[in-house]
């Protein structure tokens, strides 16, 4: 998939001329494959990566299949903070400034987050906030939008944060988002206490978890991954919530074998999504995110039903 | 007699031998290399654009020789956005993605606003290719160092060019303002059916302050950029004419003639409109001069009937 990746684009590039490019023989082809496909395909792997682990995890904490990385309102932490840039006349300061306050929001909506875990709240008040977080974010955007509805071309680019996308990553935003990869290092050992958990907070505790410590631990760690996420590519909606699903439909529950599997498909998953956006017509990533992963997603579920 | 041999001698057709044409070789050589080196300096680089807005589509279809186009935007052939819709058509377009659909062209320079999204500008002049971002365009006077700055980098015949349009945008203006000198104002608005009016610092503004016209939405409305109209105040202003984008009156107040609260407005209701064509509503480039007295004339139709 990958390959298919980087031979896909605009600039038509022939298989020899793509080999070219990959071996720096060819200036332009070496441009195009090096400077904007390589990074385009890092950073969906890395988005895909975070994406579906912060899914798995949020899933796990709550215990609930119907949590998503957007559910404590980070993903819209992100976007208010990229769309404030925008709004503001930012973007064309410099290539960092918006995704730097995507993930100023992400950060801050990630710190509400904890703070909000450290004090010991409940599941119950943990999503309150977040619902609280996303429509107050929500609003926010809402509000920017309205306000700064100047240019046709301004509203573009916040709905491209909006709906999420790939298009003109650097190697830049690769870097930006490069900490999704200690992130997953630290999440692959907790597969067996997240299984543990999956039994009930009194029978982890009951089999030497301890339910507090790794209940921080997840949220911390899937915060940071959707505000990773977010702030290279915008809100891409659907990964988080479908993949691990998928997954979980198609091997079983156990989180020792979902969170690597998880890592891989979601990346392969947004790759893939992202190549046929391209194909037909530079659809947003978010927008082929969900019609590809619903369909599938329901297809699976009648499957499993029968 | 020897003097009369002598004019005769004068008189008579040289026998031009290889020392005579070695000797005028020498004589003219230095002049044809300066002449030469001066040629080069004065003729236009050798320029395949690319543009990414249709505000320098406009511009450079005004001052670029056509080998020097090598793509014009993707809403260069829209009449609903370029005012170079049909010229537009004898060039290729750039389709909306990301930055290789620039870099197919292989332009040496391209075109983009300081809306364009700043990562594809990057992209672009990371890619070797010379980047010109226009970041002024409210005003006419904006629009003429655009097309200055644009011709300076194409040669000395663009220059010249850029240097008739300016001159002949010049006395188009003294002679509108001439002829609108005693024209009493004429009161009106900008309505959009996307919910949004043109307040001050819009190309709308523009347009008023050159047609005689008042634009109410700021004078009255003390509103800035496109915002929202306040619906019942706007009920109260004393609008003779609401500046409509289309074909026909009737055409292009159908829509207003359901919205509220554009529908209970006197004037909609009357059928008091001056229809001009749509791109004029936010045309960036010197083409507005077109706009002004278009306007102008759907305005005062008493004076320029005279």
């Amino acid at each position: 998939m990958a390959a298919l990746s980087l031979s896909a684009g605009d600039a038509r590039l022939s298989p020899s001329q793509l080999l070219d490019g990959l071996l720096r023989r060819d200036e332009f082809a070496a441009t195009i494959v090096w400077s904007i496909r390589m990074p385009r395909l890092m950073v969906a792997t890395l988005i895909g990566a975070a994406l579906s682990a912060s899914g798995l995890v949020m899933q796990a904490y709550f215990r609930n299949g119907l949590a998503s990385p957007g559910l404590l309102g980070v993903s819209a932490g992100g976007a208010a903070g990229a769309v404030v840039a925008i709004g503001c006349g930012l973007a064309a300061v410099s290539l960092l400034t918006v995704p730097l306050f995507a993930v100023a929001g992400a950060l801050a909506a990630t710190g509400a987050v904890i703070l909000l875990g450290r004090r010991g709240a409940s599941t119950e008040r943990l999503l309150l906030a977040g619902v609280a977080l996303n429509a107050l974010l929500g609003a926010v955007t809402s509000y920017v939008l309205s306000a700064h509805t100047i240019t046709y071309e301004r509203n573009a680019q916040i709905l491209f944060w909006l709906i999420g996308g790939l298009e003109d990553r650097t190697w830049e935003h690769v870097w930006m988002a490069a900490p999704v990869l200690p992130a997953a290092l630290l999440l692959l050992p907790l597969g067996r206490p997240m299984d543990l958990l999956s039994l009930g907070a009194d029978e982890a505790q009951s089999l030497g978890v301890d339910v507090r410590r790794l209940r921080r631990r997840l949220l911390v760690l899937s915060t940071v991954l959707t505000a990773l996420a977010t702030a290279v590519a915008g809100t891409v909606g659907f990964v988080g919530l479908v993949v691990p699903h998928i997954l979980r439909l198609l091997i079983g529950p156990e989180h020792r074998r979902l969170v690597p599997l998880s890592l891989v498909t979601g990346a392969a998953f947004v790759v893939g999504c992202d190549l046929l956006g391209r194909a037909a017509g530079d659809l947003r990533l978010g927008i082929v995110t969900a019609l590809v992963g619903g369909p599938f997603f329901l297809w699976l579920l009648r499957r499993d039903g029968r | 007699m020897d003097s009369l041999s002598q004019l005769r001698d004068r008189r008579r057709p040289r026998n031009l031998g290889p020392v005579h044409l070695r000797r005028l070789f020498r004589a003219v050589a230095p002049l044809l290399a300066a002449f030469w080196m001066l040629a080069a300096g004065y003729a236009a680089p050798a320029a395949r654009v690319v543009s990414q807005t249709v505000g320098s589509d406009e511009l450079l279809l005004a001052v670029a020789a056509p080998e020097q186009i090598a793509a014009l935007s993707h809403l260069a052939r829209d009449p609903v956005f370029s005012g170079v819709a049909r010229a537009a058509a004898a060039h290729p377009q750039i389709a909306l993605g990301d930055a290789e659909t620039i870099l197919r062209f292989r332009p040496t320079l391209a075109l983009f606003a300081d809306y364009s999204r700043a990562e594809l500008v990057e992209q672009v002049r990371r890619a070797g290719v010379e980047v010109m971002v226009f970041d002024r365009y409210k005003t006419l006077d904006d629009a003429h160092a655009n097309l200055r700055r644009l011709a300076a980098a194409l040669g000395s015949e663009a220059q010249a060019r850029a240097k008739r349009i300016v001159y002949s945008d010049t006395n188009r203006i003294a002679a509108l303002r001439e002829k609108l000198a005693r024209a009493r104002l004429a009161r009106v608005i900008a309505p959009s059916a996307y919910g949004v009016i043109a307040g001050a610092e819009t190309t709308f503004q523009d347009l008023c302050d050159r047609a005689a016209a008042e634009n109410l939405a700021t004078t009255l409305g003390g509103l800035r950029g496109h915002a929202a109209p306040p619906g019942e105040k706007l009920l109260a202003w004393p609008v003779d004419r609401v500046v409509v984008a289309g074909e026909s009156a009737e055409e292009a107040l159908a829509p207003y003639r359901r919205l509220p609260p554009y529908r209970f407005l006197p004037a909609v209701r009357e059928g008091r409109a001056a229809v001009i064509p749509a791109w004029m509503l936010g045309c960036v480039s010197h083409l507005r001069v077109e706009a002004y007295e278009t306007l102008a004339r759907a305005l005062h139709p008493e004076i320029f009937a005279e």
